[in-house]
Formats: structure tokens, C-alpha cells, sequence
């Protein structure tokens, strides 16, 4: 994570000195009306400095023991075991997309279109929310005999995750 | 279907377990594959080949450009199509094709296999932007369909043209939600793929081993994190100014047009290296493993990409210096310094090249093709960064030809992506005579259309007129330029046919055919799910060469 932080925070310190140099040229001789640059560059050195500060304390909060792919010298074994949930297959993202594309819709020909979003929407948000729920039931390991069945011995490997 | 992915724990040699058997299940196929995987691979292919449907739709406007231009006083379409047509092209191309072909295309299928991730952090969040992405594509195309036809105010939109009483009817309106849809599916891909790099890397995988098209691609995220909120901003305040009333870039209300030019240029610049970092990344890659060589001088690399990219925000008023409201100095400082960085990264792809064993194949000549045409676009606009000489060339032929060398440098970069990675992606290997002939119709095709524009703008033909007089002695070089797009048209069309037949028919690849360096030659062709059976011990920049080359192990400074 150091290297990580050091670079958004990097990032940071450039749009600030950028942002100040600006600031000062253009009240010294700019447009007086000019004030969405400044703005911008604001809230970019702002958006750098939330980023940059969480990948910090994320690094300070490990008291300097480096994780697996931040050592130089870590072997595969060092990374092993779980690493996250990866759903193979989904249909609730489509739903929410084409809710948000009714949604846009809504903006260019009226204000109905945004019922049909909304349903498409929110429904597709209550589906992804859940499924995690449902899917656990038939991860591998919920029923060991059936797995046992179709995969031999594959599945005991993977069956017993700490999920 | 869910499953606890675990980290590879088998030697490297040993690829007859697939973790394929391990996930129980049918596997979905054919359209209920397309639409609920959440596969970054797949989405990455779903990405390439929406991109390439875009190029050309696209592409078929700019014909019918250049066949409106190609003899004086034509009228093969009316003023209003043509208007619709540049401007929908540069949409498309813009939006649709340069920008997510490479950082949503290449970048899904890549990032996660080049730093040994099993996918990407938020696979289905991930399968959503495509959605979003289609949904933008769509709708662009969606305003043909209307009364009032596509939006005609060209791809930059400028304040009072894009107000409801200069541009009526729902055209103008479904590019405002086309583009923030895609603006919505770029900001997603990039928080997906910032989170996939910062955690999902592999052991040993450290930042500064990570391939410099990984690199670019993350330095490219950032960039779409901070400027095309900027844009979708500027789109809500012109909604509200066609919808509600508001006065936002109404000038006879006490709005300022000129607000609508520093957001949206503060968005379109940084969306230049957007496209640009990406397809740096791909050519990279390329020139280092068709040269034999590691990346010459891999962490001056990382720094030029850096500063690009920190640069990048400070030099968005250099579109607008004949609009009198902007610091001059400032911003031609600015622009003349972003030339720095991208002459190291010239610098050290000629250092990768140098002295190396280069193979001369088709992906090594769309590269070859990139340095010559990007460094062209890259010194017209160290040109065009000065006031006192685009004072003189604002708005003309000129700078059409210098983004077009820009682009379609970079663009030939991305050709050379594809003949290098769908050997990846299929398991098959594209024609090589196909591909030369390809490559060669390209290259001709596109510098026979830009080149002379560069004369047409010194000659003082402005953009975006749809029609000409013959004595102002553009006609000639008009001529050229539209032979040059036919040829390239045939460029394009040999190309296709090449992807599609060797789809099926092409020759077999292999796991690791071009002797490749970074991480994804270590999985087969293609890829199993989740990646990786094994993954060689990371030990510098460039793995699967440590492994299949003992004797010549990379040397590490760290």
C-alpha cells in the first residue's frame, strides 16, 4: 500500500501547487470572470487527498507487515487460501442498467419512462442485494454428497471456504 | 453461480487441472452467456467488439463526409446530414470506439490476467458499465431515428448552438444521455479496475512490477475519475437549461457559453491521454516482447506516465485561446511541457528496440505504424500549443489533421493489440498475409486522407463546412484526402475479414506464441475461468520470460 498511497498523494501535491500557481495568474492577470478552472482543479487535488489519505491509514493500520503482493521476494504460498467472492454469472446488473438507461430516457421524452425505470431499477437492486443469500446455499460444500457425486475429489478442495 | 476463488497452488509446469472442474454447474453459453457473465474476459470481448461495431458506424459517416467533399459545390447530402454526420463521428469515435476499445476492452480482458488476479474486484458492478456503455451507444445512434434527426452542433457542443431554441427536437437531447451513460460506464470501469490493481495482484507481484501497460492503464483510470464527472456536470447544466430554464450558458440571461467550454474542455483534454495512455501501454508491450527485450528504462517509463497524467489537468484552456478568456502563458507553458514526457516514452521505445531481435510481424508494424503517425499528431500539436501560430490555424483543416494523427496513430496501436492478444482471446492466430496486406492499406489510407489536410488548413479551409467553391484551390487536395478514405475503408474491411475468419479457420496459437513476457502468456489460450491454474514465481517485470529462460534471467535494480 505504500507505494499506492505515495502515488495518489503525489498526485495531490502536484494539483495543489498547480491549483495555487493558477489562483495566483489568473487573479494577477486573468479573466475576472473566470472561476470555474480554480473550482475544478479544487475539487481534483480534493478527490486525490480523500483517495491518497484511506490508502495511508490503510497502510499505517498494517504497523509496516507488507501484504503478499507487496513483498519483493513473497512466494505463491504466501497469498494462499481464500481470496474473495467472484459470482460467475449474474442477470441483476442487465436489469439495473436498463432501468438507468429508461431512466435517461425519462430526461428526453417524458417523465413516464422513469416508472418503467424505477421498477427495472430498484428491482434489479433488491435481486443483486440478495443474491449472495441464495447463492450461498449452493456453493460448494452446502450439499457434499451430490458434489461428492458429480466432481470426486475436486470439490473438497474448494468446499470448506471460511465464508 | 458463486465460488470461493483460491490462490493457484501448483507448480507451473502442471496445466491438466483446470479450475474449471472444480466449479460445479452448467456453464452458460451463446446470448445468456453475453448477457449475465460477469467474466471480466467476456465483458473485455463484449467491449472489443461493441468499440469495433462503433469504429465502423462511424467510419461509414466519414465516408459519406468525404464523398460530400470530394468535388467542388457537391450536393450528395444536405447541410443538415452532413452536420449530423461530423457530428455524431466524432461522438462515436470519441465515446464509443478510441476511449473504451482500449481502457474498457483491452484493459477488462488484460489487467486482471497481466497482474495474476482470478477477475476483477466487482465482477458484476463490472458487467453493468458494458450495459451502461450499450445503453450510451444506442441512444447516440437513437437520435437518426427522431424528426429532427441527430444532434448538429458537432462533437464539443459549444454554448448557444446546443440551446433548445438553436437546436429543437429530442436529437440534441439523446446526445446529452447518450454520452452520460457513457461518461457513468467509464467512471464504474475505472473504480473496478483502481480497486482490482491496489488489491487483487498476485505475491510478489509488487507495483513496480507491474507490466507499464498496467500502469497506463491505472494512471488512465484516474484521469476518467477526475474529468468525466467535469462532463456529466456540464450535461446536467445544459439539460437544465433546455428543459427548465435555466440560464446556465445563456448569455442574454447573465449565463456565460464560455462556461460550457472550460468544463467541457476540462473534461476533453484529460480524455485525450484517456485514449492515448492506453493504447502507450499496448504498444509497450508490444515492441518489448517483438524486440526481445525488457522495457528499456521501465521506471522512466512509469514517471513519464505520471507526469502525463498529472499534467493532463492543467492544460484544458489551450482549445479556447482565440476565445480571449483564458490565461495564455499559463496554458501554452503547460502544453509545451506535456511534450516532455511523451519524448521520454519516444525516447525509450526506441531504447526497447534498439539492439534488439525484432520480429517484423503485423503487430510489430501497426506499432511501428503508431510511432511514426502519433509522433506526426505529437508535433502538430507542440505547433498548435502556441498561441501566436493557432491564432492562425484555430478551426482550420489543420487542426483536423492534427487529432486525426493523434487518434489514428493511437488507433493503430490498438490494431496491433488485436493481432497480438486474440491469439489470447481465441486460441487462434489472425492471418499474417492478411494482416500485412491490412496493415499496409491502413497506413497508406490514412496518412493519403490526413496529410493533406494539413495543406488545406494553411490554405485556410475551415472545419466543418459541408460544401466548397472551386477557385479556392482546395479541390486537388480535397481529392486526395477522399481517395485516401476509400482506401483506408478497404483497410478496414481486410482487417475485418481477417478477425473473422481466423476466428474459427486461423491457425492454432498455442498458450505463449510470441514469446511473450508478462503474466497473461501464463494461462492457456484462452483462458480458463478464473484464470490461473498456475502462476510462475514473480520476480521482476516480466515472469514467463523468467521462466522460460533461465539463462537469461531480467535484471532487478530494485
Amino acid at each position: 500500500m505504500k507505494v499506492e498511497s505515495r502515488t495518489v498523494l503525489g498526485a495531490f501535491t502536484f494539483l495543489t501547487v498547480l491549483a495555487i500557481v493558477y489562483w495566483v495568474l489568473v487573479a494577477l492577470h486573468g479573466s475576472s470572470t473566470e472561476r470555474s478552472g480554480i473550482t475544478m482543479l479544487v475539487f481534483s487535488f480534493s478527490a486525490y487527498a480523500l483517495l491518497g489519505t484511506y490508502l495511508l491509514a490503510q497502510y499505517l493500520r498494517r504497523h509496516g507487515i507488507p501484504r503478499p503482493e507487496d513483498r519483493f521476494d513473497a512466494t505463491q504460498e504466501d497469498g494462499a487460501g481464500v481470496i474473495d467472492y467472484f459470482p460467475a454469472t449474474s442477470i441483476w446488473p442487465v436489469g439495473m442498467g436498463l432501468g438507468m438507461v429508461f431512466g435517461a430516457c425519462a430526461l428526453v421524452w417524458g417523465l413516464w419512462y422513469l416508472a418503467i425505470g424505477a421498477v427495472l431499477f430498484f428491482g434489479a437492486v433488491f435481486g443483486w442485494v440478495t443474491e449472495s443469500d441464495y447463492t450461498e446455499d449452493v456453493l460448494p460444500g452446502s450439499d457434499p454428497d451430490e458434489l461428492a457425486a458429480s466432481h470426486g475429489d475436486f470439490a473438497s478442495s474448494s468446499a470448506h471456504g471460511d465464508h | 453461480m458463486t465460488i470461493l476463488e483460491e490462490r493457484p497452488q501448483f507448480a507451473f509446469e502442471a496445466h491438466e487441472a483446470s479450475l474449471m472442474e472444480i466449479v460445479p454447474g452448467p456453464r452458460p453459453h451463446g446470448i445468456v452467456k453475453f448477457v449475465t457473465s460477469t467474466d471480466h474476459k467476456q465483458i473485455g470481448l463484449n467491449y472489443l467488439f461493441t468499440g469495433l461495431a462503433g469504429f465502423l458506424v462511424a467510419g461509414l459517416m466519414a465516408l459519406v463526409m468525404r464523398t460530400q467533399l470530394i468535388v467542388p459545390n457537391n450536393h450528395f447530402v444536405t447541410e443538415n446530414v452532413y452536420n449530423e454526420m461530423f457530428t455524431i463521428h466524432g461522438t462515436l469515435m470519441l465515446f464509443v470506439f478510441a476511449g473504451p476499445f482500449a481502457f474498457a476492452g483491452f484493459g477488462n480482458y488484460l489487467v486482471p490476467l497481466m497482474i495474476g488476479a482470478p477477475d476483477m474486484a466487482f465482477p458484476r458492478f463490472n458487467n453493468l458499465s458494458y450495459w451502461l456503455y450499450l445503453g450510451g451507444f444506442s441512444l447516440l445512434l437513437a437520435g437518426f431515428l427522431t424528426n429532427n434527426g441527430a444532434a448538429q452542433f458537432g462533437w464539443f457542443g459549444y454554448a448557444p448552438l446546443t440551446e433548445a431554441i438553436h437546436s429543437p427536437g429530442p436529437g440534441a437531447d439523446l446526445w446529452i444521455v447518450g454520452i452520460g451513460l457513457t461518461g457513468f460506464s467509464g467512471i464504474f470501469t475505472a473504480v473496478n479496475i483502481i480497486t482490482t490493481v491496489f488489491t487483487l495482484r498476485a505475491p510478489g507481484m509488487v507495483m513496480f512490477r507491474m507490466p507499464i501497460f498496467v500502469w497506463n492503464i491505472l494512471v488512465t483510470m484516474f484521469l476518467i475519475l477526475l474529468a468525466f464527472p467535469v462532463l456529466t456536470a456540464a450535461m446536467a447544466l445544459l439539460w437544465i437549461d433546455r428543459h427548465l430554464g435555466g440560464n446556465f450558458y445563456n448569455a442574454n440571461k447573465g449565463g456565460q457559453p464560455i462556461l460550457w467550454q472550460n468544463l467541457f474542455w476540462f473534461f476533453g483534454h484529460p480524455e485525450v491521454y484517456i485514449i492515448a495512455l492506453p493504447y502507450f501501454g499496448v504498444a509497450t508491450e508490444i515492441l518489448a516482447t517483438m524486440s526481445r527485450k525488457p522495457v528499456f528504462g521501465y521506471k522512466g517509463m512509469i514517471a513519464a506516465t505520471l507526469s502525463i497524467g498529472a499534467l493532463a489537468m492543467g492544460v484544458w484552456a489551450h482549445h479556447m485561446y482565440t476565445t480571449g478568456a483564458v490565461l495564455l502563458p499559463f496554458f501554452a507553458a503547460m502544453s509545451l511541457l506535456i511534450a516532455v514526457p511523451t519524448g521520454i516514452k519516444f525516447f525509450n521505445w526506441i531504447g526497447t528496440m534498439w539492439r534488439g531481435t525484432i520480429v517484423l510481424n503485423t503487430a510489430m508494424l501497426f506499432c511501428l505504424g503508431f510511432l511514426a503517425m502519433f509522433l506526426f499528431g505529437g508535433i502538430t500539436g507542440v505547433i498548435l500549443a502556441q498561441p501566436v501560430l493557432d491564432f492562425q490555424l484555430h478551426n482550420t483543416y489543420f487542426v483536423v489533421a492534427h487529432f486525426h494523427y493523434v487518434l489514428i496513430g493511437a488507433v493503430m496501436a490498438g490494431f496491433g493489440g488485436l493481432y497480438y492478444w486474440l491469439p489470447k482471446m481465441t486460441g487462434r492466430k489472425l492471418s499474417e498475409k492478411w494482416g500485412k496486406l491490412g496493415f499496409a492499406l491502413l497506413f497508406i489510407g490514412f496518412n493519403l486522407t490526413f496529410f493533406p489536410q494539413h495543406d488545406l488548413g494553411l490554405r485556410g479551409m475551415p472545419r466543418r463546412i459541408e460544401t466548397y467553391n472551386a477557385g479556392m484551390g482546395w479541390n486537388f487536395l480535397n481529392e486526395l484526402s477522399s481517395i485516401g478514405a476509400y482506401i483506408t475503408a478497404i483497410g478496414v474491411l481486410v482487417n475485418a475479414w481477417n478477425i473473422f475468419t481466423s476466428w474459427r479457420h486461423g491457425e492454432i496459437a498455442g498458450d505463449n506464441p510470441w514469446d511473450g513476457q508478462t503474466l497473461e502468456w501464463a494461462c492457456s489460450s484462452p483462458p480458463p475461468d478464473h484464470n490461473f491454474e498456475a502462476l510462475p514465481p514473480i520476480r521482476s517485470e516480466r515472469p514467463v520470460w523468467d521462466a522460460n529462460h533461465p539463462d537469461m534471467l531480467t535484471k532487478v535494480g530494485h
